[in-house]
Order: structure tokens, then sequence, then C-alpha cells
């Protein structure tokens, strides 16, 4: 872009010589050779009151010391913060200001002036005849008006999307704080609800337990009775038992509730085939998050978690080893033909891996190939380990199974396909209608009928007596197990809510629409992928890299940063910048890697498209506009 | 026998230290190099006691303007090997300013099996005008000898005595019979002279996986080199330890190593060891309060390992109590191969010394002016867009810059003279952008080449048979940078034509006139080769063993690169090449850095030995690494070494690819200041700077120096390596600690110091207790001198051409003092035919008179330069006079109070004069009235 700029501009410098040479000739002959002939040159228009002094001795600005009118740009630094030279570079702290009519105004540093370099496009910076510069304020003031006009209307037009984008926010972080307390209500009564339902349960499972004890012994007595034929001790005994298994029932519960709610847990994966719900889960990331906080869930998912976990353990367990393979050539070197001697020589200095060096890796190096790559992987499951138990379970999305990563993005991509092809994707677009399923919000009235279900159970079994209803017990239990799923759900949904609330939306909250998106670039050979508030990886084919874990927003929320991502050979942790400026889509550009293992990429979006930055643009363009020489009206 | 308990607690103790001492540098791959146990020679010249040589010298005559005389064994029928009893000839010549040249090697005549080797191209050919043709040998018996001494008389008050028996060679001072340095005083000396392997010999020696043929057997050699009057020994570079040499023999030393010289590629070298690095010079310096400085130089590319006795070392092996002198060093020198071909220099000023030295091996060759300036560089800048945001940055951040560089990944696959075309699509058009700006660029290229046969380098050095054979004859296949590489045989002369050709415009596709060159990897580094290099038996040019010449592959590839810069630029446009590998003579074909070095504080403090020992030893242009190539420095680490790096004489910024970027303003606004600063005192400097490469260039004398160079009878200095003299006006103490809050300074000498910055005065001859802020490093302007400045800051050295200069006059106690500054077009060699400005300033009875320096004869190309003086600082003058009259063209101008450095203004005032306009060139005097 730039270079084509150059080009253009430089051929349009020639134009301009050819037409209107003599306008050149003058404009250099102008400013000839020291002494100046403008003992003013240099000086900004709202400073030249400052200069232009009826007194015979200006002030320093630092206030430091004064100088006489002949000191002024005499090419001679007199005062320590340049006052006195505005216009020559005999002071190193001096400013030089270029009017650049046509163009912007522009200041530079002192010792840009008569270096031999045309830094103003009007050339007054090179006023010693050393050189001469050609001026090109006006086409270069066009394209860069051009450019800036461009500017303003994408700012325009980002300025409207970002309102609706904040107002957009508004309501749906309003939902979301409805959503959460009403959820918190509707915990509160459904866990009352399921305590209920679980006493109701306990006390049907102890008189079946005490019917079984009771059957057992009557088999027993009967049997006995066969033999003795003795029915009148027994009747005694009866009588005894039920108060004393009530309550050691009693004392369990109250001392092990953990102990319950995994029973719980258990209880909701076995019900209505929940295992193939986890399973789902995985798929759909709005579980999955709603899941992992819910300390309900613990029982049921993290087991899942622990094995990559565990793995992950063993891979790093080994990592040390294979690191010092490649650092610690010195050891093992006996058995290696010179050509791994030489990679792994190498590899000190690039910590690379071996095979990497260069694109010929024959089979005899597919051993050492294998361990090295290894390491990435290690590093990797270690990471998972904390990732997983930190804040959610769809690390194993990016750590765990590469293909889940393929099917997710597939299918994330088949989402949002219409609404943004290119870069944008919600990952995590479901969250809305698995709430609805979860929770059915279109009928108001769902907890009113459980309660009334509840009750009715409650009530119908209330005046239980051994023998227990077999029927009665069984709808006890498949409204408990009803119940308390829904609660895990809902209580995995209020902390899933509470989680993203907790998150910085910037100051207008229009970095919400972000929460739970995905975006993404194309750079060479690797898709970059942006989810804010989440994470950042790099793909290559079926290998990711995670660049970062959401870390924060920096520089005035123009930068946001992710950090502490898979670890690199013999550099830092990967960590990822992403510059955000004003754009109309979400789209992730310029990925780079400035130094090892350190990645900055861009990410337009509209949310910076700010209304002050536009009414600056605006206003920079009217500057410009006005400071058109007359003289090129007739280019 | 020592008692074995003893010298066990001594191991213990030993491991101890150095256990502590290595522990941050573990990848430091000891057990990879060879140690002197290991090495068979060194083991067993170290093994050998005081009086084990029998050689005698015998028909002692005068022939080509020589002493000669046959060494031979004193019993004729000894048991020894009829090979070795052999007589060998021995040659002693005197040259010009107090150098004997001593030589000894087999004797042609006798038909040896093969000729050893003499190292070629390292000695100027000036040199051999500078013999002086004897005439006449004297003989006497010297008191205490049981035998006649031969006696020449050198130049200068100095004679060359040789002892018949035993054989010895000394050189003394004729007035009053003291001696200087001698050889063989102990009888170390012994001569492997090359034979036929008997029947069931094995020549073979393996380290680790390789195995060194050594078809020609054993063919050492060793000796004892004594330095009388001597306090230090100095020299003998490269190693990463202090300047003055600590002893490696003698009582309580038994685990030392002696100092190797053997190029090598070390990864991650440790900053206080003798082991061998990148270089080699087998130069020894000694210097003495009584005496004086005294040199000995042996001319020998092949392993080397050298041993300075501790006082008492003798006493301690043999039992013999040798006349031991206090002020006297021994040394013990061991070479694999060559011959012996050394020179003794007599000093006696250490100024003296070096100008010897490089009489023989050359003078520092001038750089072109930019090469002064600071270099910015990184393992990798990665393409074009970001060499164009790196040079925007320093633009952006006003922090001038020269030199961009770029390392191994820019080329295709390692390929050097090519470029990755998707990284580097226009490199031309990259380098006119940098030279639009005054900037220039460097590129590296290395001497291994890929073996890919579609690489035009590749596939014409194997046409020609260019590249280094194996020992079996095959071209040498190793590995390094690209993989597979083989490596042109550079010690052929045809060859390094051929080398430097490829440097042409159109042989280097993609180079332009402001590209220059960084030879790396030139040890040569071979990463699967015995001890990371070449194996030994390698062959080069003329049936050479790489053995023989390893030391000097470096320098040879250096020569040929630098020569290719000649051609290119038709004679007319100086070289810049930097080199890692370096020996005797690398000085005459550019610059050298320290090597890889690391991030750390103790790196930062080996610095400056090593550049004060490259600088005594001829090669006054290196630097180090200025944050340490491996790891993350600490900002404050990387802002003190800036502050140091701009006193190097090779100023260079660099990274290794796997840490973070570190430009001089990615550690906040006050550290990027304070960077800033920094090289701006470089720049401000560079006038200076410049003056003292031009003396470098024609004296020898280095551009930064111990303080003993300047200050020779000050015994305070003589171990002094954390400060340096830059030339003989400023003296900087490095900061090499975290957090420093003080300083204790020496400054030597009885005249005051004026502080760089402040122009606060020190008394001189004390140390100081000085705190130290995050501004500066202590540096000072020494009473008496006159220093040339440029003061406005530019973007890089080639627009500050024209700007005027300042020039600031320290006085003295008696209100005096003088300066240098030399100026030329800083590019082209018409400086050599007369094109340049040399003047002196003196200022003496408040009168600053310019005297020209140059000597102008007919002829002569003619240099002149616009720029003038815009201001003249006075240190040490009492303010009060208002104007000073200048001559001759009879103009008043006035004295004000002013700032000493305009972009630290406030402070103190200093007296000034305002504008006195004279131009650099001319004649002219100036007066204060």
């Amino acid at each position: 872009m730039k270079l084509n700029m150059g080009f253009g501009l430089i051929s349009l410098v020639m134009c301009l010589f050819f037409v209107r040479s003599p306008v050149a000739v003058r404009s250099v002959s102008a400013s000839p050779h020291p002494p100046l002939k403008d003992p003013f040159i240099g000086i900004a228009p709202e400073d030249e009151k400052y200069y232009k002094t009826s007194s015979d001795f200006i002030k320093c600005k630092d206030g430091s010391k004064k100088f006489s009118k002949a000191q002024l740009n005499d090419d001679f630094c007199d005062c320590p913060d340049g006052t006195d030279e505005p216009g020559t570079s005999a002071c190193p702290a001096g400013k030089f200001y270029c009017r650049n009519a046509g163009h912007a105004p522009l200041f530079l540093y002192s010792s840009r002036v008569n270096d031999g370099i045309c830094d103003c496009c009007d050339g007054s910076d090179e006023y010693d005849g050393k050189v001469k510069c050609p001026i090109t304020c006006w086409e270069a003031g066009k394209v860069a008006r051009d450019k800036l006009k461009k500017k303003i209307a994408t700012y325009q037009e980002g300025v409207a999307l970002r309102q609706q984008e904040v107002e957009q926010a508004k309501l749906g972080l309003a939902k979301d704080e409805a959503d959460l307390s009403r959820l918190k209500a509707e915990e509160k009564i459904l866990k009352g609800l399921v305590q209920q339902l679980k006493e109701r349960k306990e006390e049907i499972e102890k008189a079946e337990e005490k019917e079984r004890l009771q059957k057992e012994k009557e088999e027993k007595e009967r049997k006995e009775a066969e033999e003795k034929a003795n029915e009148e001790e027994n009747k005694a005994e009866q009588e005894d038992n039920p108060d004393k298994t009530a309550a050691v029932e009693n004392t369990d519960s109250e001392e092990i509730p953990t102990e319950s709610m995994q029973d719980d847990e258990i209880g909701l994966l076995e019900d209505s085939s929940s295992y193939q719900d986890v399973a789902k889960d995985n798929d759909e990331p709005t579980a999955e998050v709603e899941h992992s906080d819910t300390s309900g869930s613990e029982g049921s998912l993290v087991n899942e978690v622990e094995q990559p976990a565990a793995e992950a353990k063993e891979e790093s367990a080994v990592l040390p080893d294979s690191g010092s393979k490649g650092n610690d050539v010195s050891e093992n070197t006996e058995g290696l033909s010179k050509e791994e001697l030489g990679r792994l020589v190498a590899s000190r200095w690039t910590g690379e891996t071996t095979a990497k060096q260069t694109e010929e890796v024959d089979a005899t190096k597919d051993n050492e190939h294998e361990e090295h790559e290894e390491l990435p992987r290690g590093t990797h499951g270690e990471e998972s380990d904390g990732y997983a138990s930190e804040t959610d379970n769809d690390s194993e999305r990016y750590d765990d199974d590469n293909d889940d990563v393929e099917d997710d993005v597939d299918e994330d991509f088949r989402d949002e396909d219409h609404d943004d092809p290119s870069s944008s994707y919600k990952s995590d677009s479901e969250i809305e209608s698995d709430l609805s399923d979860m929770t059915i919000p279109s009928n108001p009235s769902w907890l009113e009928k459980i309660q009334k279900t509840v009750q009715n159970i409650l009530r119908a079994v209330n005046l239980f007596q051994a023998p227990v209803n077999q029927s009665e017990a069984a709808n006890v239990r498949k409204e408990y197990d009803e119940s308390s799923a829904k609660l895990s759900k809902i209580e995995s949904r209020i902390s899933s809510l509470s989680q993203k609330l907790k998150h910085d939306f910037g100051p207008e909250k229009e970095f919400y629409s972000f929460y739970g998106r995905c975006f993404e670039g194309k750079e060479n050979k690797y898709v970059y992928k942006v989810c804010p508030y989440k994470q950042a990886s790099q793909e290559e084919g079926h290998t990711t890299t995670r660049l970062g874990r959401w870390d924060k927003f920096e520089d005035s929320y123009r930068v946001m940063v992710f950090s502490n991502g898979d670890k690199c050979w013999n550099g830092p942790d990967r960590s990822l910048k992403v510059k955000l400026r004003c754009g109309l889509k979400n789209e992730v550009a310029d990925v780079d890697e400035p130094s090892r293992c350190e990645y900055v990429a861009l990410l337009s979006t509209p949310a910076l498209c700010l209304e002050e930055k536009l009414q600056e643009l605006q206003h920079k363009l009217d500057l410009m506009n006005k400071e058109q020489p007359q003289s090129h009206d007739e280019l | 026998m020592k008692p074995p308990m003893k010298n066990l607690n001594l191991f213990f103790l030993l491991l101890l230290v150095l256990g502590l001492h290595l522990s941050p540098v573990l990848s430091w791959k000891k057990e990879e190099f060879r140690n002197c146990n290991q090495t068979p020679f060194c083991k067993h010249a170290r093994a050998r006691k005081p009086g084990f040589c029998s050689l005698i010298a015998r028909d002692v005559s005068i022939s080509n303007g020589d002493l000669t005389a046959k060494l031979v064994p004193k019993t004729p029928h000894h048991e020894q090997d009829p090979d070795q009893i052999k007589p060998l000839i021995l040659a002693l010549s005197a040259y010009q300013d107090g150098i004997l040249r001593l030589r000894i090697d087999e004797d042609p005549s006798l038909g040896p099996p093969k000729k050893r080797f003499e190292v070629p191209d390292v000695i100027v050919p000036e040199f051999s005008s500078k013999k002086l043709w004897l005439q006449r040998v004297s003989t006497a018996t010297i008191n205490g000898d049981a035998g006649p001494s031969s006696i020449v008389y050198l130049s200068d008050g100095y004679e060359a005595v040789l002892r018949h028996d035993p054989f010895e060679v000394y050189v003394r001072e004729k007035s009053n019979g003291n001696r200087v340095i001698s050889l063989n005083s102990h009888g170390l000396f012994d001569f492997e002279q090359l034979r036929a392997k008997s029947e069931g010999e094995d020549w073979e020696e393996r380290f680790r996986t390789h195995t060194d043929t050594r078809p020609y057997g054993p063919q050492s050699i060793s000796f004892d080199v004594s330095f009388y009057g001597a306090d230090f020994v100095y020299g003998i570079p490269e190693h990463a330890s202090s300047h003055a040499l600590k002893p490696t023999r003698g009582p309580g030393l038994e685990d030392s190593e002696p100092y190797r010289l053997f190029n090598l590629d070390v990864f991650e070298y440790i900053h206080d060891s003798p082991f061998g690095i990148y270089g080699s010079i087998p130069f020894m310096i000694s210097h003495g309060k009584s005496r004086g400085t005294s040199g000995f130089f042996w001319l020998n590319a092949a392993e080397m390992q050298i041993d300075v006795m501790a006082t008492g070392w003798a006493d301690a092996e043999s039992g013999i109590a040798l006349p031991s002198e206090k002020s006297r060093i021994d040394t013990l020198w061991m070479s694999e191969a060559g011959i012996v071909d050394a020179f003794f220099f007599m000093g006696p000023g250490p100024k003296d010394v070096v100008k010897q030295y490089t009489s023989v091996t050359g003078m520092p060759a001038m750089p072109q002016l930019f090469a002064t300036a600071y270099h910015q560089c990184r393992w990798n800048y990665r393409d074009e867009e970001d060499v164009e945001h790196v040079d925007s940055k320093f633009d952006e951040h006003n922090i001038p810059y020269d030199v961009l560089w770029l390392d191994i990944e820019h080329a295709d696959g390692k390929r050097y003279f090519t470029w990755d075309r998707t990284l580097f699509p226009h490199p031309e058009k990259m380098q006119g952008k940098l030279a639009a700006k005054g900037r220039h660029m460097v590129t590296i290229v290395d001497p291994h080449i890929k073996r890919d046969d579609s690489y035009h380098v590749h596939k014409e050095a194997t046409q020609k048979g260019y590249y280094v054979k194996d020992a079996s004859g095959s071209d040498f296949d190793g590995w390094c940078w690209p993989g597979s590489s083989s490596y042109p045989d550079i010690l052929s002369p045809e060859i390094r034509s051929w080398w430097a050709d490829r440097f042409s415009f159109e042989n280097y596709v993609g180079s332009t006139p402001s590209l220059y060159i960084w030879n790396d990897m030139n040890e040569p580094s071979v990463f699967n080769g015995p001890e990371l290099t070449m194996p030994r038996d390698a062959l080069h040019y003329g049936g050479i063993e790489h053995r023989e010449l390893h030391n000097a592959y470096g320098y040879y590839f250096h020569m040929a690169t630098a020569d290719g810069l000649v051609k290119r630029g038709d004679g007319k446009d100086r070289p810049f090449v930097l080199s890692r590998a370096l020996f005797a003579g690398s000085q005459r074909h550019g610059a050298v850095w320290t090597g890889d070095n690391s991030a750390e504080w103790d790196h930062l403090r080996v610095s400056v030995p090593m550049i004060l020992t490259l600088g005594l030893t001829g090669i006054s242009f290196s630097g180090a690494d200025v944050g340490g190539f491996f790891g993350n420095p600490e900002p404050e680490l990387l802002v003190r070494w800036y502050q140091l790096g701009a006193y190097y004489p090779f100023f260079r910024g660099h990274a290794h690819h796997d840490t973070k970027r570190r430009e001089p303003w990615l550690f906040g606004e006050r550290n990027t200041e304070l960077i800033r600063d920094a090289i701006h005192v470089r720049y401000t400097l560079l006038p200076y700077f410049y003056t003292l490469f031009r003396e470098a260039n024609s004296s020898g004398v280095p551009v930064i120096r111990p303080l003993w160079m300047e200050f020779p009878s000050e015994e305070a200095t003589f171990s002094n390596d954390e400060a340096f003299m830059v030339g003989n006006s400023i003296m900087v103490q490095g900061i090499y600690t975290e957090r420093a809050k003080h300083a204790s300074v020496y400054l030597p000498g009885k005249q005051s110091w004026y502080d760089l910055r402040s122009g606060t005065a020190y008394k001189g001859g004390m140390t100081h207790k000085l705190a130290v802020s995050e501004d500066s490093i202590p540096a000072f302007q020494r009473a008496g001198t006159i220093i040339s400045r440029k003061d406005r800051f530019r973007r890089s050295s080639t627009q500050m051409v024209n700007d005027p200069y300042t020039l600031v006059i320290a006085l003295n106690s008696s209100q005096e003092a003088e300066g240098e500054l030399y100026v030329d077009d800083g590019k082209s060699f018409e400086f050599e035919h007369g094109a340049y400005i040399h003047r002196r300033f003196v200022f003496s009875g408040g009168k600053l008179t310019s005297v020209n320096l140059a000597t102008t004869s007919p002829g002569k190309s003619q240099f002149s330069s616009e720029s003038v003086v815009e201001r003249i600082v006075l240190l040490g003058h009492a303010p009060g006079p208002k104007s000073a009259l200048i001559e001759p063209t009879n103009q008043k101008v006035s004295i004000e109070l002013g700032p000493l450095w305009l972009q630290w203004g406030r402070g103190s005032a200093v007296v000034t004069i305002r504008k006195p306009g004279v131009r650099i060139g001319d004649e002219w005097t100036i007066k204060i009235l």
C-alpha cells in the first residue's frame, strides 16, 4: 500500500515539476542559504505572537534565561529548551514547524533541519541549499485527505454500528441481569423443593429399607418359625426398630452433605440418558461453561477432565528428560551419526527441533523428531490441567483431541455463516437457546407446575405407610431426579452468567458482544483465532497452539492482551496482543511475531469507532482543507 | 610426591568454587572441549621439568644478515630416536625499532618427510624492509656462564644474546646488561621433528566420537619465555578473563588449565575462564614499573596452550633453586605443530610495544565513519516490513543509528549471497530506503556453504575443487546452519580471490553499495566436528593439514571477504567486515566482536578486559554485543550496557532470536531516554573516536586502552580492568552491579579530571567514592586535553558531516591543554594520499592555536571541510573574560557562561566562547581577552 502510494507520489511530483516548474524553482530560491531570510522560520502560527514581541529580548520558555532578537534562529543554541532556535538544528531539544500548505502541518525534531533529507512536503526544513526538496504537499495532501475522508466515512458508519452495539449491550446486559435474578429466585424455590423431595425420598428409602429388613427378618423368622414356630416374640421386636434406623439416617445426611450432592449428580447422569447430555455438552460450549463452575457438576464432569490432566502430568514428567536431550547433547552423542550430531548441536542456538532445521527430514531422524515433538504437547497438557480446573472444561476442545476442535470449528462456522462469513463467529452461540431449553422461559409457569406436582406428590405420599406404595415412590424419585437436574442446570447457568457479568466490557459495554465470540484471520499457513474473554490460538492443520488466555484490556481499551499461552522452547510463554482499530467488521489481520513467541495482531471492530475520534478526524480534515493553497486550484 | 590428602582437599575446594561459579551457566559443555590432559602435546610439555632441554648451539655465524646456528643435542649418542637428533636450524634477525625475530625449523637439506607450515600472509610485506643486516657477531662468556655466548647488537641500545650451552636466547640492555625477554632459560624447549612411523606405533588420537588420523605423527613445539622487570603479563586473546593474566601454574594451581588458543564456537561461554573461544593471537605483553613494557609474539596458527607461571613454580617443580627474580614472569608456550617464528619486542613503553607488534602484523584498517557509529542488530530482523518498522522507530524516538543488520534468516535456506524472497522480495529497494537516510545495511555471509547442487556457490566451488578436503581427499562435509555444508579452502590465494569475487554486485544479487558484510562461524564452526570445529586432519591447499592453520582459517576468510568489498568498490570504498574468528593481523581486515555473550552483569564486566586485550594485541576495532546475546537483560542491565557500549570501539546491539525484542524504545519512556542519551554521547564523540581510529590506523595504538598504557608508572592501574581510557583524554568506569549507588573510581595521574557530564573537577592520583545515578556511568575528561565533539543530533552519522564542532578544552594546572582532530571523507582511501585534515589544538597562555599536522606535498589529494567551530568550552577556566579575538580575521566574539552539554541543559555553567565560526581545516588562533 505504502509503496504504491510512494510511487504515485513520485510520478505526481515529476508531473508537477514539469508543469509548474516556475513555482518549484521560486520556492527553492525563496529560502536559499543561511543566514536566514525569514527570522521566524520553524515557528508555529500559534506561537508567532510569542516571538513577535516589541521588546528587545525574548525569554526562553523554560524561564532559564532570555535572548536577544538577533539570537533568534542564529544557529547557536542559547535556550536549553530550544526556544531560540525553532528554525535551526542548533538546539537538541528544538522543534521545527513546517506549514505544509495543502497538507497537514508538522513538527520535526530540530535534528531534521538541513540534514539533507526532505521531511516537510513544502521543503521548508531544507533551506541551506544543499538539497532541493520537491514541493509535494498538494499531492501528498490530496492523498492524505482522500485517505482521511475514507477513514471518516468508516468512522461515521462505525460510530453508528458502535452505538447499536452499545444499545444491544445494554439490553443484553439487562436481560442477563434479569435472567440472573430470576434464576436465583428459581434456584431458591427449586432448592426448597429438591430438599423436600430429598427428605421425602429418604423417608421412602428408609421405609423401603425398613420394609426390606422387615421382609428379610420375616423371611428369616418364617424360616425360624418353621423350625421353632414362635410368633409372638417377633411382634415385640417389630416396634423397636424404626426409630433406631431413622436416627442413624439423620446424622448421616447432616454430616456429609457433599456426598449426597454427589449422589444427586450421579442420579442426574443416570437419569434420562444424561451421559449423552454430557457428551453433547462437549460439543456445545454453552453447556460446558455452565456445568464447569457448578459445584454439583464436579462429580460427573471433572472426572472426564481429569483424565487428560493426568496424561498431561505424565507427559510433563517426561518433559525435562526430552528437554535435556535437546539441550544436552554431550551425554548421549556417542551413538549419533555425524549428521544427527550436527543437528543437535545446531539446535542449541536455535532452540528449534533439530528436524526442523532443514526440510530434508529423513527416516533416520524420525525418532529424534518425535522426541522433540513431544515437547509442545507435553507443555500443552500441563497447561490444560490448570486451565480446565480454573475456568471451564472446554479446554478439552483445544487440548485433548484435535478432531473435536475441527468439529467445533465446523459447527460454529455453520451456525454463524450467515452472520459474518469471513472472520467472526459465535463459538458459544447456543447460550440463549440452551438456556431456553433448560429453563423454558417461554412457559413462565413451569416452576409453578413443578411446585404443584411436587406438592401433590408430597401430599400423596405424605401419609405413606408400610408397605410403601411403589408407584408413589417412583414418582418421588423421578420428580426428585428431574428437579435436582434442573437445579444443577440453573446453578451452572447462574455461575456462568455471573462469570460473564464479572468481565470488563468496556466503558460503554461496547465489547459486550465480543463475549462468547471468536474472530479469525489467516496469515500464511496459519489460522489465528481470537476469542475475547477466553483465549487465542494459532492453528495449522490439525495442530493448535494456544497463544494465550484472556488477560485484560490495555491502553484504554485499545489493546486486548492474551497471556500465558503455550510454552515456547527456550522462549517465554506465548502471548498475543491484539490492537484494536475502528472498522466496520470484526476482522483479525496482520498477525505478527515480532519477538519469539510474542505475537501481535490487529482487530478492526466498530467498537473502536469513537465519536470523539470522528470529530477529531473531521476537524483535521477541515484544517487540511483550509490550508489548501489557492494556486493549485488550476491543477 | 605431594601428600594426597592435601591434594584431595584442594580438589574439593576447587570443585566447590567451580560449582558455585558455574551454576548459572550450565549450558557451557566443558566436556565437549579437550583439556590439556586430553591433549597429548600439552600434557607432555607440561610434564617436563626445568632443565629438560639438552640442545646446544653450534656453528654460529652470520649469514644473509642473520645470526644463524645449529641446535644439536649435547650428547650426540643419546638414546633418543635418531630422527630427533637431526640438527635444527636457528636464525636470529634484527629489525628497526627494537624487534628481534627468532626462527627455528628443521633443516630442509636433511630431507624431512614434509615441510612444516609457516603461516603466510600475516607479516606485512613492508616489514621485510625494516630488517637490519647484521654484520658482526661477538663472542663472550657472560658472567656466571660455563660456556660462551654469541652477541649481536640490535638497535636502540639492545643486544641479542645466543648462549650456546645450554642453548638460550635473550635480549638485554647493552648499557647495564639487564635482561628484557629470554627464551629457554628454564630448559623447557622441545621440538618434535617429523619422522617416519615406526613399526606398531599408533599415531591416532581419539576424542569423544572423533578420531584424528594424525598421518604425520607428533610434531609439537614448546618452550619457556621469561619477561623481566614485569609485574603483570597481558594479551594472548581471546579469553573471557581478566586483563592482567592470572597464573595458571605453580603452587596452589595444580588443577588450572593453561590459556588455550584454539578458535572455537563455544555455546554460552563463561565469563572467567582460560578456555579458548573464537580467536587466537599468540602475542603476550609484559609490563612492570621497573623496566617498562616488552612483548613476545609467536607466529603459529596451530593449537597453542600457554601457561603463566606463578612465582616459585620452578622451585616447586624441580627442587632446583633457579635464580628467581621477583619481577620476572615465566611462561610456557606449547603448540601442536608449525615452526618457531617468534618476535621479541623491546618496548620500552606500552605504546612502543603495540607499535612494534603492528609493524609486523599490520596497522588496524581505517574504518568508514558510519562503522564507528551505532549498529542495530538482531537475529533476526525478519522481513522488509520489520526492517522498515525498526528503522522508522529510531526516527520516531529521535535515536540515531547507522547500520541495520540481517542475520542468517535473511538468506534463502542459509545459502549466503541469496535472499529469502518471500521475506525480502526487494532487497535493493530496502537498502535504498535506508541509504536515503544515510544508513547502511550489513548481511551475514558465513563460510559454511550449503551442499545443494542448485546453489551456484556450491556448484562452482565443487567444480573448481575449492573446498577443504577431508582426510581421505573428498570435499569435507560438515554440519552447520544450512545442514550438510562444505567450507572454501580460503588458505589458497586463488580461492580467496574467487571468494572475493562473490561480493561483486553482479554475483551478489540484491546487494547495493550501502551493503556490508558480517562473517560469523568462521572458526570454523562445524556442529558435528570434534570440539565443534573442523577435524585436524582435514586437508588444505598444498597438503597443509587443518591442524597447522586452524587458528588462522577465520583470518583468511575475513581477509578474503574484505578484499571482496574493496574489489566491489573498485578500490575506492573502505570495506566493513565484522568477523568472529580472529588471528594476529585481523586488525587489517576489519572489526571483530566478542561473540555470543550472555545478558548477565558478569558478561558486561568481562567485556572490558576482553576488548582491552584485543586492542593491546592490535585489534583496536572490537566490541561486545550490547545487551548480551543470550537471555533477556533487565532494563537496568541493558541501560548500563548501552552506557558502557557507547565507548566500545565497535558499538552494536545484538540479541538471540529466542530473546524478547529489545530495541531501545521497548522499556518505557525513562529507559528509552537513558538509552538515547547513551547513544547520543557516542554520536557526539564521533569526531574524537574517528581521530582515535586514525591514530590506531597510523600507530597501532588502540582506540580504548588499559589505564596502564596511559599511566605506565602507576602501579594502581596495572590490574585495573573495570575502567579504561578512550584515547588519552577520556576515562570511563563501567557500572557492573545492579542498583549501584556508589562507585569507587581511581583517577590516575597527577592532573585533575573533569566529569564528562557535569564538568566537576576531581583530583587525580586517588580513589574517589562517587555517587552514581542511572543517568550515566562515570566518565571523565583528563585535564590538559582537548576533545572535539559534534553536538547536533542527526538520524545517522552521515548527516553530521557538515555539522559544526564544539571543542571542549579541559585545562590542566598550568592552564594548558592540547588535543587532535582528524577528518577525512569518511569513506574512501583518498586519505592514504593525503586527503585529510589533521589538526592539533593547543591552548596555552590564554590562546588557542590550531596547528596543521597533515603532511602536505604537491600532487597530493586534498580534503576540505565546510565545518566550523560553533562553540568552545573551557573547563577549569575562571569566569570573567567577556570576549575573544580571532586571528587572522581579527574578529571579536563574545564569551559567556553556558551549559557543557546542551541536552542536559541547565546544570553547571562553563566558560563558553560563542560562535567563533572558524573553519576546522584553517589556520587560526583565538585569544581570550
